[in-house]
């Protein structure tokens, strides 16, 4: 039988987001539970580690966004079809998670220094690989980034993928994808 | 034929040293290059996004350390049983993650009074609160992060305990006997304890 999913994340995209997306684009079930602030207090000393999102997996209790993904992703076939692009998968996200905490104090510096960098690479690099991230196909990365990249750009108030033009072309298509095009227009809206 | 790696990093444990680790565990070959932070600029941009370590073989250059562990943690059979548990691997290295960049961020504080404040609320709250949740998994797993095996995960941790103690004392794991138990544990093993015998002895 199969196994009953529930997200536990706070009413925002931010980390939530690209699980949620994973599940979508799987076309698997899973309760979409919502915490607020208030409730958060009770809530969080009954964490593994204090900290959102946690997935419930038939009850049992699954924390680590990253790790999350990458485990639905296996289950769901969205992962590559060797564990070199398994690996290449894993090699897209960290960018994201390293610069995720400077970006209050830094916001130019992200903006016309790092964005940059990052993207332009990430534009050459999808550009070699078909349009996608990974080997031509479709991979729990392309999702991961483009909710994510939807949610830095928030952040800073500036779309910084739009001058890339493989990457904007990426994001049109992966916000094409019928269950995520669909998920997209009836999701709470949030400021990030 | 034999896949030919080499890794590059800088002249340091820092990122790599868990790769080492398993590189030494596994008793595979591999070209280990430390460059000189001269050498880094003009290196930079042929890597593929900007840092180090890098991973290069078959043709292939990958970057992120914890991913090539991953991938090297598949290859030679340390992700545990199941899918489950190389869950667990990841669940407990990005753990340890979110632990090491609050430490990050206390040792790149530029201004004193911060740094000190930082720092007690480290030594206090933060550290005590992520090493007592670990030492007790440790604990329910026979002194092993996951399953009661070793997997790649434990060498994640051995490299960063050692670091640990390296920026807190010695004594720093004495309250966590099952984690300092891991970390020995792990510096013991056939492969792994002739390469700290003979690695490079570097600062950081």
């Amino acid at each position: 039988m199969a196994p009953t999913y529930k997200l536990n994340y706070f009413d925002v995209r931010g980390r939530g987001e690209p699980i949620r997306f994973i599940f979508h684009q799987a076309g698997v079930s899973f309760e979409d539970n919502r915490i607020s602030k208030e409730h958060w207090g009770t809530i969080k000393p009954t964490t593994p580690f204090g900290k959102l999102p946690f997935l419930e997996e038939d009850g049992k209790v699954i924390v680590q966004s990253l790790a999350i993904e990458r485990y639905l992703a296996r289950k769901f076939k969205l992962i590559g079809k060797d564990e070199w692009d398994a690996l290449q998968c894993d090699a897209v996200q960290a960018f994201f998670e390293a610069d995720a905490a400077k970006k209050e104090e830094k916001k130019a510096a992200v903006i016309n220094d790092q964005a940059p960098f990052y993207l332009s690479r990430f534009d050459e690099q999808v550009k070699k690989n078909g349009g996608y991230l990974v080997n031509g196909q479709l991979t729990w990365a392309d999702l991961h980034f483009v909710a994510t990249l939807q949610v830095t750009c928030d952040m800073l108030g500036k779309d910084v993928v739009a001058s890339h033009a493989n990457l904007a072309a990426h994001r049109e298509k992966i916000l094409n994808l019928p269950n995520i095009k669909a998920w997209v227009a009836k999701r709470p809206t949030t400021p990030f | 034929m034999e896949t030919q790696y080499k890794l590059t990093y800088f002249n340091g444990r820092g990122l790599a040293e868990p790769i080492r680790l398993l590189f030494a565990y596994a008793k595979v070959e591999y070209e280990d290059v430390r460059i000189e932070k001269p050498q880094w600029p003009s290196m930079k941009p042929t890597t593929p996004f900007g840092k180090l370590p890098i991973l290069e073989f078959d043709g292939k250059k990958v970057g992120q350390s914890v991913a090539i562990c991953r991938y090297l943690g598949k290859k030679w059979n340390l992700t545990g049983k199941d899918d489950w548990d190389s869950l667990q691997c990841d669940v407990l290295v990005d753990t340890l993650g979110d632990l090491k960049q609050q430490v990050g961020q206390y040792r790149m504080e530029q201004d004193p009074a911060i740094k000190e404040e930082k720092k007690q609320n480290l030594i206090k709250e933060t550290i005590p609160f992520y090493l007592q949740k670990l030492e007790q998994i440790v604990k329910e797993n026979d002194d092993y992060l996951v399953g009661g095996q070793l997997t790649w995960a434990d060498f994640q941790y051995a490299a960063s305990l050692e670091n640990f103690e390296l920026i807190f004392g010695k004594e720093a794991l004495d309250q966590y006997p099952h984690l300092k138990a891991l970390k020995e544990r792990v510096f013991e093993l056939p492969g792994i304890k002739e390469w700290v015998a003979k690695r490079p002895v570097t600062e950081f």
